[in-house]
């Protein structure tokens, strides 16, 4: 039993030996508290920059919000003033009870409506087809879609305002959808392609081989994967309506005027109803604002689809 | 699956909208299309700021004639556009339309004529120059709805100032009162910039103004009667360098300066005096600091004495109207109740006899100014050129930007000249 060794028991540092030891923990600490200081300051700097990114982005519809609550003399001030001197609502009761804005209203909602439901039922099959078969003329088509971008939108608004009157479409919401949906179309196209191809192959694949048709596996399948990028197309179809003067300008006049065309009405040629129009285009933000919030996490997911393909 | 439902709920949703959408796009919200109107209900397409004038007479001549109006608003810079494009497509969604006097020449094959309108009493309560240009190639084809022109706006309570009068006499040796000739409005000018505050504006993203002096200064504007471009002749450039020497009793930025800036300016009160048109004085803010302080007097005068560019606009009848009838039965009822469009907003008529009637009444003192300028001799209207639009757009403006920033007026107006003739080959 001499012989056996007893087990070596590591022998408490001395105060000495601890020193070094502590000192590591100590700059371990510092380097923790340097990392969670520069973390820090960066994340600082990030919500700096992002609220200056917010004011840039907002200041021009926060300072037409708080227009639309001043008093006559108050819009025109020179300097202008950010805040109202005095609060009013007196330019929403003037804007909205002007005849021809619920009128308007109701035009706008029918008409970006049909145009996105056109843009969305054209755009998928059409991104769809050319990100699956991927042929020559899929290549050019979808080349060819994005030129039509390159046109001026004045330069196809009077004839197509001459051939929807031909055709006898003419002050309708139906012409008016038909001619938005040639500006939103393309870029639904486009974008409605970038999410098919971010879409693995084999997702359609699998549902083949359990019995789906090319046709079952796109709209059992691929739709639903791809329903984030859809709300964000349907938005960008809806607000390319929404907003849209020249065509409406154009091509509406007693059954489909649109808002954006009456907001523009309170500039004329005897002077600038500043505090009326804001107050309209205020209210006329409202549905899109809501819809943006209703949809928001489609968006979120629309936009980071195919972010993470390998 | 939660994704599925919610996608079908979804596209359940949008069906039923688009459903809803297509639907409703057969009746409109707005109200019935021209096509559907029949021989008793007419369109009038009409600039936004026209419609308060006409909605009144609209409503007295749906009891006069049966004639229901709906009116289709557009803005001035689209309306162009829009008559451009529907003139040139040969069907028109509209019966009447109200244009501005410098659009009828490039209108003028699209329009009907409307001559037994203008009868001998009918014209003698139309001012000389909205007669001669509502009468393009021959034929009468546009009815005056209202007119305008540019008149004298001031301070009267600044005018009236006892120190004022006083400082004002013994340093140029006449009384301090509205101005009448280019000289006073100079003198002014200078004797009210002084503490944060200016004489007058200087437009220079306008033309009309300039154009005014031009015709107080003996010549007619730009072209003569064969077209020929005057426009670097004497008078011209006289008017050029009256409007360039106010630059330094104006604001700064002159060249920037259109109707909208030297209106806001005025009713700011940081200008002592505007040139501007007559419907200025009615839609001062009642809370302006001017509210309530300012005088009128008529468009001052150069060698040529007293003159104006009238801005009328005209009711015309297009050829394409499948309601010519009821199109010319509101056109005749809009000019025998053309003063009802005095109580609107706008307060503009066309008819003598309409200003006439307001004159004297509290509230409407920019009337006698008015009807003395478009009554001067050496006011005419503009140019009967189709091209007047570009001329204006892309030379006289421009022209007028470089005159305010400091330019020489000799090389602007020769400049002014080539591009000009360029324009008319």
């Amino acid at each position: 039993m001499s012989t056996m060794e007893s087990p070596v028991i590591p022998a408490r540092p001395t105060t000495k030996e601890t020193a070094p030891l502590s000192r590591n923990r100590r700059r371990r600490g510092v380097n923790r508290e340097g990392l969670e200081a520069g973390k820090r300051s960066t994340r600082t700097i990030l919500w700096i920059l992002l609220a200056a990114s917010l004011v840039l982005y907002g200041f021009p519809f926060l300072y037409l919000l708080f227009t639309s609550f001043k008093t006559p003399i108050d819009t025109i001030a020179v300097p202008p003033t950010i805040l109202p001197k005095e609060w009013t609502l007196a330019n929403y009761v003037n804007a909205l009870g002007r005849s021809g804005v619920p009128a308007s209203f109701i035009n706008s909602i029918q008409t970006a409506v049909i145009s996105t439901g056109l843009s969305l039922v054209l755009a998928v099959p059409a991104a769809y087809g050319i990100t699956r078969y991927k042929t020559r003329s899929g290549r050019i088509f979808i080349m060819a879609a994005l030129v039509t971008r390159m046109v001026p939108p004045v330069a196809i608004g009077i004839p197509l305002a001459s051939m929807m009157a031909s055709v006898g479409l003419a002050d309708t919401p139906i012409a008016l959808s038909i001619a938005h949906t040639t500006i939103s179309l393309p870029l639904s196209i486009w974008l409605m392609s970038s999410f098919f191809e971010a879409v693995p192959q084999d997702l359609e694949e699998a549902a083949t081989v359990d019995g789906c048709s090319r046709l079952g596996a796109l709209w059992r399948v691929v739709i639903p994967v791809v329903s984030g990028g859809i709300a964000v197309t349907a938005i960008f179809a809806f607000l390319a309506s929404w907003n849209e003067f020249l065509f409406a300008l154009l091509m509406t006049a007693v059954r489909s005027q649109t808002t954006p065309v009456v907001i523009a009405n309170f500039q004329t040629q005897f002077g600038l109803d500043w505090g009326s129009m804001t107050a309209l285009a205020a209210v006329y933000s409202i549905p899109v604002i809501l819809l943006t919030l209703l949809l928001q996490r489609k968006i979120v997911a629309g936009m980071t689809l195919g972010a993470v393909k390998g | 699956m939660s994704s599925r439902k919610t996608l079908s709920k979804l596209a359940t949703i949008g069906g039923f909208c688009t459903a809803v959408a297509l639907v409703a796009t057969g009746c409109g919200a707005g109200g019935p299309a021209s096509s559907e109107s029949g021989g008793s209900s007419i369109n009038v397409l009409v600039e936004a700021g026209g419609h308060a004038e006409l909605q009144p007479i609209a409503d007295q001549c749906k009891k006069d004639t049966g004639v229901n109006v709906n009116f289709v608003e557009l803005p001035y810079d689209g309306l162009f556009n829009r008559l451009s494009s529907e003139f040139s497509s040969g069907t028109v969604s509209f019966d009447v339309a109200a244009l501005d006097s410098v659009w009828l020449p490039s209108f003028k094959d699209a329009l009907q004529p409307i001559d037994e309108l203008f009868t001998d009493e009918a014209k003698k309560d139309i001012f000389p120059s909205l007669v001669k240009e509502a009468n393009v190639g021959g034929h009468f084809i546009g009815m005056p709805a209202w007119t305008n022109a540019e008149i004298v706006l001031y301070r009267k309570d600044l005018f009236e100032d006892a120190k004022n009068k006083a400082d004002f006499k013994a340093k140029y040796g006449y009384d301090l009162a509205a101005p009448t000739t280019w000289q006073q409005y100079q003198d002014i000018s200078a004797f009210f910039t002084k503490d944060g505050m200016y004489g007058t504006d200087v437009k220079g993203g306008v033309e009309t103004e300039y154009l005014a002096h031009v015709l107080q200064a003996g010549s007619p504007m730009v072209l003569d009667s064969n077209n020929n471009v005057i426009i670097d002749n004497a008078a011209h450039k006289q008017a050029l360098d009256f409007y360039t020497s106010l630059v330094k009793d104006a604001p700064a930025g002159a060249a920037q300066v259109d109707w909208a800036a030297a209106q806001n300016l005025f009713n700011q009160g940081k200008t002592a005096m505007t040139q501007f048109w007559a419907h200025a004085y009615r839609q001062i803010p009642k809370d302006s600091p001017v509210y309530g302080k300012v005088g009128t007097a008529p468009m001052i005068g150069g060698s040529a004495g007293v003159a104006g560019v009238p801005g009328p606009w005209y009711l015309s009848v297009p050829k394409a109207t499948k309601n010519p009838d009821a199109a010319k039965k509101f056109v005749k009822c809009a000019f025998d109740h053309n003063d009802l469009a005095i109580q609107s907003s706008l307060g503009l008529a066309s008819r003598i006899s309409a200003f006439q009637k307001y004159q004297d009444q509290p509230g409407y003192e920019s009337f006698k100014p008015l009807i003395e300028t478009l009554n001067a001799p050496a006011t005419a209207t503009r140019p009967a050129t189709a091209k007047w639009q570009q001329i204006v757009d892309t030379v006289l403006v421009p022209m007028l930007q470089k005159a305010v920033a400091g330019g020489d007026s000799t090389t602007l107006l020769a400049d002014a000249k080539t591009k000009i003739q360029a324009l008319l080959k």
